[in-house]
Formats: C-alpha cells, sequence, structure tokens
C-alpha cells in the first residue's frame, strides 16, 4: 500500500534538511550543505510491511510553485494522503508564503479531499525570545488562514527532538489500525510487567504507537491517547530542556481528554518519545561512523531497567520496567528461561534480568510480525 | 556563563590540589572548552561566551584527584608559576576573519578561505612567541612540568590542511626551541589536534589528566588482568560526567572505538531521567537487591550482527567511573555472568586504590 506525502514550503524553509534527518539519519550539522531542491524530489520509504511512504519533496523557488499550480496541478494534488507545509518562522515574507498556502490548499481540496493536512512551523530555534508565545500567534493566524480545514500545527527545529515529535504524529496518522497496534503493545507491556512498551520504525526510529498508561484503560478508538497524553502532562518534574536550554514544546496540538491528561500516574518526562528517537538516532549516527551498526541496547540504570531490542523486521521495541520485585534473582547465569512470563520464582531480589526482557520480546515477535502485516494491508 | 569559582572547602580540606594551567590567545576556546568538559555545556552555545578577562579558578573532582584549573588569557601570564602545573596551551587559527586580525598587524592576512597556506606563518608568530616565552619561563621553574599544547578549532578544516598545519606549528616550536637552547630538548612537549565538535578534545584532555594520575599504573594493571579474563578487546575507565578516561589497558587507543564510547556514555546520561518514574524510581532504588551488596548500573550495546558483532558494556564502579569495555557479542551472551564476575573483581581492585590513596591525602598513613 503506497501513502502519498507532499512536503511543500517556500524555499529555503528547511523542507529537505528535515528529510535527510529523519529518512537518512543526516546530522544537522551537514544540512548547510544540501542545494535548493529542483522540481520534485522523489522517494519511496518503505515503511512497516507493506506500507510505503512516496515522500514528494517539492522544491519551493517560485518558479516550481507556480507550475505545480498551474500545469501541474492535478499530478501533484491528486491521491494525496498527507500534506506537510512548512512555513519559517522569521519568514522574509510571510504574505507571499500564505499566498501560496491558500492556493495548495485550494487545489488538496479539490483533487484530495480527504487528505490531512500538518502544517509544521519550522526553525524555531531562531526564536530568541518566548518561543511558545511566538509559536501561539503562528498557530492562530495559520488556522485562521486554513479556514474550515482541519490543521495539525507544530513548532519544529532540526536541532532538537521537536522535528521526531512532529514526524511521529504524521507517520502515526498514516498507519492504519495503528490502534490495533495500541492494544497489543499494552497487552505486551503488561505480560511483562514493564511501565511502558514503544514501538519504532526500524530506520526513522519514529514513534509507531506505545502502550496505553497502566491505570487509565484506553478505548482501542482512542488510538493517539498514548500518544498525546504524556504531552499535556504538566506537572513533570523530569522534564528535560532542549539543547538550547529552551522547551520548544508546541503543546496541546489535539484536544486531550481530561481522562487521559493526568492517568500518568508515573509522571514520566512529556518529550521522552521524541527525546529517544533523538537519541537513538545519534547513537545510530555515531555506530555508523565507525562502520558499524546498532542492534540493542539493554540498561539497568537506578531508576529503571529498559531494552531496546528488534521487534519485527521494520520495528524495535522499547520495554522500559521500574517495578523492582520481578525478574527477580534470577541471574543470567543461572537460568534466565524462570523469568520467562514476567515473574521469577522469588521475588525478594528485585534484581530485574534484562536478559528475561529480551526473552520475552523474542516470543512476542511473530504475534507482532502478524499484526503489523494485517494492520498495514486492512 | 562563567566558570564557577572555588566551592566551599570540603571537611578533607587542606586538600593539595593538582594545577592545570590553561592559557592561550583570546577567543581560542579556552572557556569553551572547560564548558564542554566539565559544565556539560552544549558546544553550539559557546559561541555566545563572555570573553574571561581574570584568572578564573574552578575545581572539578574526578576519583580522587581534585584538579584546579584556571582559564587566563597572556594578558596575565604569571611569571612564576608554580610547580605542580601541567599547562595546556590552545591555539589555532580562528576560522573567523576578525579574529585574524587581532593576532598579527592588522590588515595583512588574507581570510582561510582565500589562501589556507601563506598566512600560516605570519598568523602563527606572535602566538608561538608568547608560547616560548611561558614554555623557557615555566621549564626554568619547575623542568619536570608537563606541557601540552592544543591545537584547536580543528573540525572546521579538511584533513590535509589541518594536519599539515599541526604539524608545521609542531616543527616550529621544536626548531625555535632548539635555537634558543639545546637543553629544551628535554622539555616534557606534547601536541593535541582538538575540537569542541567532536571527541577528539576528550581524547586529549584526557591524555593530559594521565600524567597526573599517581596510581594510573596500578588501574592499568587491573584493566590488562579484566582483559585477559573476559576476551575483552579494549577497555577504558571513564569519568561518567565529563567523559574523560582515567585510565586504559595496554592495547593502543583506537579513535573510532574510543568516541563510540564517549557516545555511548552519552546516551546513557541522557537515558536516565527520561523514563524517571516519580512514584515508581524511588521505591525501585529503596527495594534495591541484597543480593547484590550495592545498586550498581549497567548497560550493553550490541552491534550487528549478533552472531559475530561486538558489544559494549558499561558497569558503574565508583559514584563517577564506570568501566568500558568492547566484548565479542557471543562472550557476551554466553559467559556474562563471568564478565559480571570479573567486574566486581575489578570494583574491588579500583576501590582498594581508592581507599589508600584516600588515606595518604588525609595523612592516616
Ligand atoms: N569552530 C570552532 N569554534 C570553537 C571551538 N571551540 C570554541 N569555539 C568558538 O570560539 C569562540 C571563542 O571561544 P571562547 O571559549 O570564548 O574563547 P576564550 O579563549 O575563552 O576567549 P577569552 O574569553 O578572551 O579568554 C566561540 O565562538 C566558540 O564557539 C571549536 O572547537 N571549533
Ligand atoms: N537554524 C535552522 N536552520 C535550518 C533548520 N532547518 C534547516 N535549516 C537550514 O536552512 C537552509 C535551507 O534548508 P533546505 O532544507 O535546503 O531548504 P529547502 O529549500 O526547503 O529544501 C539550510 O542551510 C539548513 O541548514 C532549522 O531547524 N534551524
Ligand atoms: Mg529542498
Amino acid at each position: 500500500m503506497k501513502k502519498k506525502v507532499l512536503l511543500m514550503g517556500a524555499s529555503g524553509s528547511g523542507k529537505t534538511s528535515m528529510r535527510s534527518l529523519i529518512f537518512s539519519n543526516n546530522p544537522a550539522s551537514l544540512t548547510s550543505r544540501l542545494g535548493a531542491t529542483i522540481d520534485v524530489e522523489q522517494n519511496h520509504v518503505r515503511f512497516l510491511g507493506d506500507l510505503i511512504l512516496n515522500l514528494w519533496d517539492c522544491g519551493g523557488q517560485d518558479a516550481f510553485m507556480d507550475s505545480y499550480l498551474t500545469t501541474q496541478r492535478s499530478t501533484i494534488f491528486q491521491h494525496v494522503g498527507v500534506l506537510i507545509y512548512v512555513f519559517e518562522i522569521e519568514s522574509r515574507d510571510m504574505s507571499k508564503d500564505l499566498l501560496y498556502y491558500r492556493d495548495c490548499l485550494d487545489a488538496l481540496r479539490k483533487y484530495s479531499p480527504d487528505a490531512a493536512v500538518f502544517l509544521l512551523v519550522h526553525k524555531m530555534d531562531l526564536v530568541t525570545g518566548d518561543k511558545r508565545a511566538a509559536l501561539e500567534k503562528k498557530r492562530r493566524e495559520l488556522q485562521h488562514e486554513s479556514g474550515d480545514v482541519d490543521v495539525t500545527v507544530f513548532g519544529t527545529s532540526i536541532y532538537d527532538e521537536s522535528l521526531y515529535k512532529a514526524w511521529s504524529r504524521i507517520v502515526h496518522a498514516i498507519i492504519p489500525n495503528a490502534a490495533v497496534l495500541t492494544k497489543h503493545l499494552t497487552t505486551f507491556a503488561e505480560t511483562c510487567n514493564a511501565t511502558e512498551a514503544i514501538l519504532f520504525e526500524r530506520t526513522t526510529f519514529l514513534v509507531i504507537a506505545t502502550s496505553a498508561t497502566t491505570r487509565a484503560p484506553p478505548s482501542p478508538s482512542n488510538a493517539y491517547s498514548a500518544l498525546t497524553s504524556p504531552n499535556s502532562n504538566s506537572t513533570t518534574t523530569t522534564t528535560v530542556t532542549t539543547p538550547n536550554g529552551t522547551n520548544t514544546d508546541p503543546g496541546a496540538n489535539v484536544p486531550v481528554s481530561a481522562e487521559t491528561a493526568d492517568s500518568d500516574p508515573h509522571e514520566l518526562s512529556a518529550t521522552r518519545y521524541e527525546r529517544t528517537s533523538e537519541l537513538i538516532k545519534a547513537l545510530k549516527h555515531a555506530c555508523s561512523r565507525v562502520r558499524e551498526e546498532f542492534h540493542v541496547l539493554e540498561m539497568e540504570l537506578p531508576e529503571f531497567t529498559a531494552v531496546l531490542d528488534e521487534m519485527t523486521k521494520n520495528t524495535y521495541v522499547l520495554l522500559v520496567v521500574h517495578d523492582p520485585s520481578i525478574g527477580a534473582s534470577c541471574l543470567v547465569w543461572s537460568c534466565p528461561v524462570a523469568c520467562v512470563g514476567g515473574r521469577g520464582a522469588d521475588g525478594g531480589g528485585g534484581y530485574i534480568e534484562t536478559a528475561a526482557l529480551k526473552i520475552n520480546i523474542r516470543l512476542a515477535r511473530k504475534k507482532f510480525e502478524e499484526l503489523q502485516s494485517s494492520s498495514v494491508v486492512s | 556563563m562563567p566558570p564557577s569559582t572555588d566551592p566551599p572547602s570540603s571537611p578533607h580540606s587542606p586538600i593539595d590540589r593538582t594545577k592545570i594551567l590553561i592559557l592561550g590567545q583570546r577567543r581560542s576556546g579556552k572557556t569553551s572548552i572547560v564548558q564542554v568538559l566539565f559544565n556539560d555545556g552544549n558546544p553550539k552555545e559557546t559561541f555566545y561566551l563572555e570573553p574571561t578577562t581574570r584568572i578564573a579558578k574552578f575545581t572539578y573532582e574526578y576519583h580522587r584527584h581534585p584538579a584546579r584549573d584556571m582559564g587566563l588569557s597572556w594578558e596575565h601570564l604569571p611569571r612564576r608559576p608554580q610547580p605542580p602545573i601541567a599547562v595546556c596551551f590552545y591555539h589555532l587559527r580562528d576560522r573567523y576573519p576578525g579574529d585574524l586580525l587581532r593576532l598579527g598587524s592588522a590588515g595583512r592576512h588574507p581570510s582561510h578561505a582565500d589562501s589556507p597556506h601563506c598566512t600560516l606563518q605570519d598568523s602563527y608568530q606572535q602566538p608561538i612567541a608568547r608560547l616560548l616565552e611561558f614554555f623557557t619561563t615555566a621549564f626554568g621553574e619547575n623542568p619536570d612540568m608537563p606541557l601540552e599544547v592544543f591545537v584547536h578549532k580543528s573540525e572546521a578544516f579538511t584533513d590535509d590542511y589541518k594536519i599539515e598545519n599541526f604539524r608545521l606549528i609542531h616543527l616550529r616550536v621544536n626548531e625555535e626551541l632548539d635555537d634558543i637552547s639545546p637543553e629544551y630538548e628535554q622539555m616534557p612537549l606534547n601536541f593535541h589536534l582538538t575540537s569542541i565538535y567532536d571527541h577528539s578534545i576528550n581524547e586529549a584532555f584526557s591524555k593530559v589528566l594521565h600524567r597526573l594520575i599517581d596510581s594510573l599504573p596500578y588501574l592499568e594493571q587491573l584493566l590488562n588482568v579484566f582483559v585477559a579474563n573476559s576476551q575483552a578487546s579494549k577497555t577504558f575507565l571513564f569519568d561518567v560526567k565529563s567523559r574523560l578516561y582515567v585510565a586504559t589497558d595496554a592495547s593502543p587507543v583506537d579513535t573510532g572505538t574510543h568516541n563510540l564510547c564517549c557516545d555511548f556514555v552519552k546516551t546513557l546520561t541522557a537515558f536516565g531521567p527520561l523514563y524517571k518514574s516519580v512514584s515508581e524510581s524511588p521505591r525501585r532504588i529503596q527495594e534495591c537487591p541484597n543480593s547484590k551488596p550495592l545498586f550498581y548500573p549497567s548497560a550493553a550495546m550490541s552491534l550487528a550482527p549478533p552472531s559475530m558483532g561486538t558489544t559494549l558494556t558499561y558497569h558503574l564502579i565508583t559514584p563517577q567511573l564506570a568501566l568500558l569495555s568492547v566484548l565479542p557479542t557471543l562472550v557476551y551472551e554466553s559467559k556474562r555472568g563471568l564478565v559480571e564476575y570479573n567486574v566486581v573483581f575489578f570494583r574491588e581492585g579500583v576501590q582498594e586504590i581508592w581507599q589508600v590513596e584516600k588515606d595518604a591525602r588525609t595523612g592516616q598513613l
């Protein structure tokens, strides 16, 4: 199954840069070497199983834009699954940007009325003052310009995790039956006594699905709940600031029900999903610099135990466990198999064995392999 | 963010701190290095650092060796540095043309982009003269004082260009020292090519640190024993916060492996706070296992392919130091118990050394 994704916006707004970060694992520092995109660059990215993203990176110079909107109008705007429109936060000519944007929206409404629209307010790192306020202002302006079209606005920058947050949400919108994945991840997390299970796409490390928080039972229809609830959690004490010391979290992009808003008893960091994507991508990049390929990460830290391992051919799963009473005294050189099923023979040890988690992941592989193909075919 | 001043003296004071003097031209990157290594600074933020106009002191405790670090510019060159001191001098031309002008006689030097080679002679002349002046004075005061030269901001140039420049500076300093007096051949002088945008600064500063660690041979011996018994191909004892390695085993250091270990430690440090649970983590720490005397964090990263690849392991040894080792994944998977046993053994060794040094320092020996 193919999904056409249009990536549009003024020249220099950062489209090709974000594409090379997310899909090619290039570091942000190298993006300054990118030249302007000529016409449209098409990429096919195999995502989950049979799901292929057909990414159209549309060069943003006026001449190209004019041609997209006239002679190429139907070619460009037909069969679009998602339109991603990129605005620079400090745009040189916002009124022109908006003129083109409105024209694109009109074309989209005509040729692909069901397409989802995401607006990225990009280069947020350049804002020196109050980033949140600047983004809010832009958000209101853009929502106003979009009229009755439903749009989701994100503030992004290639220099922090905000880009992963936006793209995870975009991808999540594309995957059919993501809710089924969430449901099975939740079951899987419960089996392992894990606080959380997070599924990542293998090459991009974007978050595909997460288990629902344990306390509030998730409704299958609420596929977004796990993805959005941490964002609304403003009471967290472990909020991680971005490298430049500011929090560019654009806040609630999707209305979150009060029920999910405080259903996280652990108060984990609100930005953990996108930060994990960012950290693992950086680690993968570090591995590739020495011509190695990242495979598995396991951690037994004072605060938690976690394993990041391959789930299926196209995905990785992160299992996070806090409960000290599972896994027990089962040290690996004795018998890790005793831990399978979540609970060790003796709960007194409090030593969670990552090997046991790895075995659980191995056992779940087949199930998820099946699930994934069925959820994609739908 | 200026470097912090001396913290209030600890209960064990007076502690005999080792001084590290950091000297160099203005804007050569001294404060940035200190920020990045010891204050968790982000290299990009160093762009906004205020110039240091006076001697800035700050202390960093690693393991048992408190090091004092002073940043000062040429203008504040002390005439009589007191031993024991290790001196670092950094210099490489700034890529910002404005700074170039400040070095030599203004206006004469084209920027790097225009003419990469002809500027070398001119723009390095004055800094090298200052360096020689300081080194000869220092050598006169204390011939054993280790002197380290950091040729800095190297990432901005192509490999060929920076290696050529590095070689020329090295040659030039040696020649000029030789011209002044043959006795300077004995000078304990080292050169490093560094940048805060990669791990070269960590590697170079680690080597500086090694000259200050009395117990280095014992730590190295412990690492050698660990390597022999665990089939590890490489081990480092890292200071987690600064990502400097305090010791390594006898096998040569491969820069790629070193960098990957740095990145691994960095990732682990960042992961901790992300999944820390307000409700569960404290309970977890409280109920720490009786089977293990203390809760020692550990981690491992395996590289593909699973059957033939390698695994990087991480074990915290003291609150600051972690053992990083590179093992065949097969060994890690099949003999993890043995590896962990060796870690326990290693940990006891390190703690013993630590105790002896602590006793020596507080005068109980
Ligand atoms: N390209 C590059 N720039 C660097 C590097 N290290 C520092 N800089 C930049 O060099 C400039 C000056 O750095 P500082 O640390 O303020 O220099 P300083 O030697 O302390 O200068 P004074 O304050 O006058 O003592 C800053 O803009 C840093 O970002 C490096 O490794 N590479
Ligand atoms: N400061 C900043 N610059 C960015 C960001 N993203 C991209 N850029 C820079 O913007 C310039 C143009 O980016 P590019 O992707 O070529 O734009 P395109 O014409 O839309 O494809 C490049 O120099 C990038 O390095 C960002 O998040 N922050
Ligand atoms: Mg482009």
